[in-house]
């Protein structure tokens, strides 16, 4: 899945590592899901959402496409 | 404090059980069938237990120094992404397992080893598969 979460990291200054002590991560997983190669829980999710003050749908964009079910 | 009472048991543990099995080694020498394994089965226990007890010891005085490190390793431990990898490293390493039980089972009947090993090996393939089948319930009914 998609996501704008580099984008909105960036914007507001901070460094992967600030987000994952934040968020409780590892800076790792900040990276995975930057680069789409994980897809968070949906608490996690919802956490990050919090933490940028925004909907879950405007930092993880939900591809049809994508969704092979 | 709870982690440090539980390493200083596992090494006094670890010592005793080394005692005895160099005290068994040493009284019993010439002892005949699993009881001459036994003292080296209880010193290789020992060992392990001695160096899980100091390890986790080591651990608590690192962590009691550097609060932040144990802060991280936590968060390491509990990260959903490194949870996930672990959780699919052992279900690839079950897949795999299978196999080997299979094929070790196969070759021990066609080398005509003991009919015993066999099947305890045998029970031990089905009591994996029954610990799959068990968990595969349990969590169609949490999930």
């Amino acid at each position: 899945m998609k996501n704008r979460l580099e984008a909105l990291r960036k914007e507001r200054g901070i460094r992967q590592e600030e987000l994952a002590k934040a968020l409780s991560v590892s800076r790792q997983t900040i990276g995975s899901l930057e680069n789409g190669r994980y897809n968070p829980s949906i608490l996690l999710a919802f956490r990050i959402a919090r933490f940028f003050d925004l909907p879950i749908e405007e930092i993880f964009l939900y591809d049809e496409q994508e969704d092979t079910l | 404090m709870k982690t440090k009472s539980l390493g200083y048991l596992v090494a006094a543990l670890g010592i005793v059980l080394t005692a005895v099995g160099l005290w068994l080694a040493r009284t019993f020498p010439e002892a005949a069938g699993a009881m001459a394994a036994l003292p080296y089965v209880l010193i290789g226990l020992g060992c392990g237990a001695f160096g899980h007890g100091v390890g986790a010891l080591a651990n608590a005085a690192v962590f009691r120094k550097h609060p932040d490190v144990a802060r991280e390793k936590a968060i390491e431990e509990k990260d959903e992404r490194n949870v996930a990898i672990l959780n699919r490293a052992k279900a690839k390493a079950l897949d795999r397992m299978f196999y080997v039980f299979g094929a070790l089972m196969v070759s021990l009947a066609l080398m005509g080893a003991d009919i015993g090993v066999v099947l305890l090996l045998v029970a031990a393939y089905l009591f994996v598969a029954g610990c799959m089948v068990y968990y595969m319930c349990k969590y169609q009914k949490e999930m």
